[in-house]
């Protein structure tokens, strides 16, 4: 089974994400005109800023078990074992914030949304774009993000990519050196700015 | 725990203040960069690129996923195409400036110019004759119509070359023609490098980056050139002359008024107006002991160094000098004044004014300056700002303000020295002055604000290199003490002889950002002084808190003008290594200097000094290992 991960030494922080993700849950799936609906769709992945302005897109780990689950008395938040996703029912949802008191992540939110009954405030997070792979789509944020830093694949196949990544690192005669020199640079000017 | 976001800027009356905007809920810059935050890595490494509507494109600096644009650029080609646009904007930008002033020569040749008249006739018909007009038995008005036709004809392209780059060594000439990056026409290489970087036209990184040269070097010898030219003739040769900075220059009891932005074409009609008997009456009769005109940013440079006007503040100062409540108005034109001071005004009684056709911004009012009506909008203006000086509400002007000297044009330092800059090499030759720098540059909250300035100053001069400063580095300096002649007591020994001497300060104003030429021209007659090449010299320049594409394009004239060049902040091109090493190793070869980027200025002065010390040894003299 595909899961969404996450690669936070490649995030540049460009947010794409973030936009391709309200787009992706909004009416009308169109970014022109997505902007232009009430409510306004908002993003279920948020890149937070880190230490040295560097940024990490920070999204539902879909836990198993989910704290936010447990926590929740109406019985709105469920696992779909199937795709190992946390959903929420915005029907049964009574905007209680329990389940965000749970979150050990910060990413539930509460608003409108184009899903939940009009003019009702309903907690809000990643679903894992269920609705896109039921037409045979990757998630949204998979889709948009083109530096590796989320991908859509089998965790045993990313797990045994890392492994490679550091067999080869311990490799007689390895080249060690940054997955991107420029990046890499960028980021040690962006630390001596900040610690000057 | 450390968090080094909460370092905002090192200055005292800076804090203050800082404190102060934040308990009135002024919304500044440091609060808008933090929002930012994260900055998209794309943008940051130049490998976005929103040239055509194929795209936008971006390239995936890990190689995995797109590494070409739709049009099929390449990383190297996005970074150096984005940055050759920077340096057409910049270029444009100061060229642009210098556009105005050539108008105002013409209109005072004219007659249509009233207010404005010829100071420096001797500088005129000095510059005339670099343009081959006749002065001898001409009058002024008619040298003066005659010379602004002939700049206007540097901005054209009829020219093979423009007239100033004559004032370059003839070696560094060379240099430049057998590149192929002599400037031919100041608007020509603008508009030539918009057309090199659209689709489908200049795909070679190299070439790009070699009319990248060609276009800073239209600006530096030519449209800031002409600008700064002009401005001495029309308003003096700056000379030096005592002055006071920071926030503390605003006066409680008097009537405020701040001219921001650049072109001194209207802080110096504001200026004029402030001094009039009627206008001072009317500020006497509101219960005002008199009109305070300071400045800000590189206008303030320009009415600093001719009228050793005071000088509140720079770059990142500029909103929370509003934030004092004790500016009745604030007299705007162009460049580098953020779009948000119409809001930060709107906390307090200050009355803000735009006055450039082509510089309008939200929360001012606009009152259009022209030659022809110049003088006549600046009295106006004044008077309604002794009005509005009654309707104060609470003032906080936290600090003293600090002395400074500035006014150190090429002619006044040539002067100082005597007439000659012989005594200047001499103290160079003997190792008394182990070389000199010039910090230029603008403030950027990505730096703390003022501390790269200042920190760089400091270590150079306590190491015997002589610093000279335009734009908002100067203004750090000053604001810090480095501008008084006492502190040569900070400088090393050889320096502080030096300065005791002559009567100098360790750091030398040499004025606003377009003033960078001052420092053109002045390494160019010590070359040719000593029979050599610019890049031969023991001087380098740092920028290290530059934000602008103005800053670009002085950076890239400087390197091709053969001065090794540190900078703080990383411009955007580390999406190609291959263009980072040609920045910073390559050009060497081709020009005899390239950059370096250091953000702590700490470790960018000894990579200077080693700078320096390696040229002193190449020529001879004696050098110290760094």
């Amino acid at each position: 089974m595909k899961e969404v991960i996450v690669h936070p030494e490649r995030c540049v922080g460009c947010m794409q994400c973030m936009l391709a993700c309200a787009t992706a849950h909004s009416r009308t799936r169109e970014l022109f005109s997505a902007v232009l609906e009430i409510p306004r769709p908002k993003p279920r992945v948020h890149v937070g800023v880190g230490l040295y302005d560097e940024g990490f897109p920070n999204r539902c780990r879909h836990c198993n078990p989910a704290p936010c689950q447990m926590a929740c008395l109406a019985n709105a938040i469920s696992r779909d074992p199937a795709v190992n996703t946390v959903l929420i029912n915005p029907d049964r949802c009574i905007n209680c914030a329990s389940c965000a008191m749970a979150c050990p992540y910060g990413v539930i939110r509460f608003h409108e949304d184009a899903v939940a009954p009009p003019g009702k405030t309903v907690a809000v997070k990643c679903d894992n774009c269920d609705e896109r792979r039921a037409r045979g789509l990757i998630p949204a944020c998979v889709e948009i993000c083109k530096v590796g830093a989320l991908t859509y694949e089998e965790m045993s196949a990313a797990m045994k990519r890392k492994t490679d990544e550091v067999a080869r690192t311990v490799s007689v005669c390895a080249e060690k050196g940054p997955l991107s020199p420029g990046f890499a640079l960028l980021n040690a000017i962006k630390k001596a700015q900040l610690t000057t | 725990m450390f968090d080094p976001k909460d370092a905002t800027t090192v200055t005292n009356d800076g804090q203050l203040l800082l404190a102060k905007a934040k308990n009135d809920q002024v919304e500044t810059v440091w609060d808008r960069h933090a929002a930012q935050q994260p900055h998209c890595g794309f943008c940051e490494m130049g490998l976005s690129c929103r040239i055509c509507v194929m795209g936008p494109c971006r390239v995936d600096p890990f190689g995995e996923g797109p590494q070409k644009g739709v049009c099929g650029a390449d990383a190297d080609i996005i970074v150096a195409r984005n940055l050759c646009r920077m340096i057409a904007a910049g270029a444009a930008s100061h060229s642009d400036h210098g556009r105005d002033l050539i108008e105002v020569l013409a209109g005072v040749a004219a007659g249509t110019a009233p207010g404005y008249k010829i100071r420096e006739v001797e500088k005129l018909k000095r510059v005339a004759a670099e343009y081959g007009v006749e002065t001898d038995s001409k009058d002024l008005l008619a040298i003066a119509a005659e010379l602004a036709q002939a700049m206007m004809e540097d901005y054209g392209m009829r020219q093979k070359e423009l007239t100033l780059v004559k004032r370059a060594p003839a070696a560094r000439r060379e240099i430049w023609r057998k590149l192929g990056v002599t400037p031919r026409g100041v608007d020509r290489e603008t508009s030539e490098m918009m057309h090199r970087t659209h689709m489908g036209v200049d795909n070679d990184a190299t070439s790009l980056l070699l009319h990248g040269m060609r276009n800073a070097l239209s600006d530096g010898w030519g449209g800031s050139m002409i600008a700064t030219e002009i401005s001495d003739i029309l308003f003096g040769i700056p000379t030096p002359r005592k002055t006071t900075v920071n926030a503390g220059v605003l006066k409680k009891d008097q009537v405020n008024i701040v001219v921001h932005g650049h072109n001194p074409v209207v802080s110096e009609m504001v200026s004029k107006a402030c001094q009039m008997p009627e206008l001072l009456a009317y500020a006497a009769e509101k219960g005002a002991a008199g009109i305070n005109l300071v400045g800000v940013c590189c206008t303030g440079n320009e009415i600093l160094m001719r009228r050793g006007i005071a000088m509140a503040g720079n770059h990142l100062m500029t909103e929370l000098i509003l934030a004092t409540g004790a500016v009745d108005m604030m007299v705007v034109d162009y460049q580098c004044i953020m779009p948000s001071l119409g809001s930060v005004a709107a906390c307090y009684h200050t009355r803000m004014i735009s006055t450039s056709e082509k510089a309008k911004f939200p929360g001012m009012e606009h009152r259009e300056f022209r030659p022809e009506n110049a003088e006549e909008q600046a009295v106006g203006l004044v008077r309604e700002a002794v009005e509005n000086f009654t309707r104060r509400g609470n003032v906080y002007i936290p600090v003293e303000p600090a002395e400074a000297m500035g006014g150190f044009s090429v002619e006044a330092i040539v002067g100082a020295l005597g007439g000659t800059p012989a005594p200047l090499i001499g103290a160079i030759t003997a190792g008394k002055i182990r070389g000199a720098v010039g910090i230029v540059g603008c403030n950027n909250p990505k730096i703390r604000h003022d501390y790269g300035h200042v920190t760089l100053a400091k270590r150079l001069i306590e190491n015997d290199i002589l610093v000279v400063d335009t734009g908002c580095a100067s203004v750090a300096t000053a604001k810090a003490g480095f501008k008084m002649p006492a502190a040569a007591e900070w400088a090393g020994p050889g320096l502080r002889e030096v300065c005791g001497a002559l009567g100098i300060p360790p750091v030398l104003h040499m004025g606003s950002c377009v003033d960078n030429v001052r420092i053109l021209v002045l390494a160019s007659a010590l070359a040719d002084a000593l029979g050599t090449d610019i890049s031969s010299l023991p001087i380098a320049g740092a920028a290290p808190e530059w934000y602008s594409e103005k800053a670009v394009a002085i950076g890239v004239y400087f390197v091709a003008s053969g001065v090794y060049t540190v900078l703080g902040p990383m411009p955007p091109i580390t999406g190609s290594m291959k263009i980072v090493k040609l920045l910073t190793e390559g050009l060497n070869d081709v020009v005899g200097a390239a950059f370096a980027v250091e953000p702590d200025p700490e470790k960018a002065a000894v990579l200077l000094r080693k700078h320096i010390e390696g040229k002193r040894k190449a020529l001879g003299l004696s050098s110290l290992v760094v």
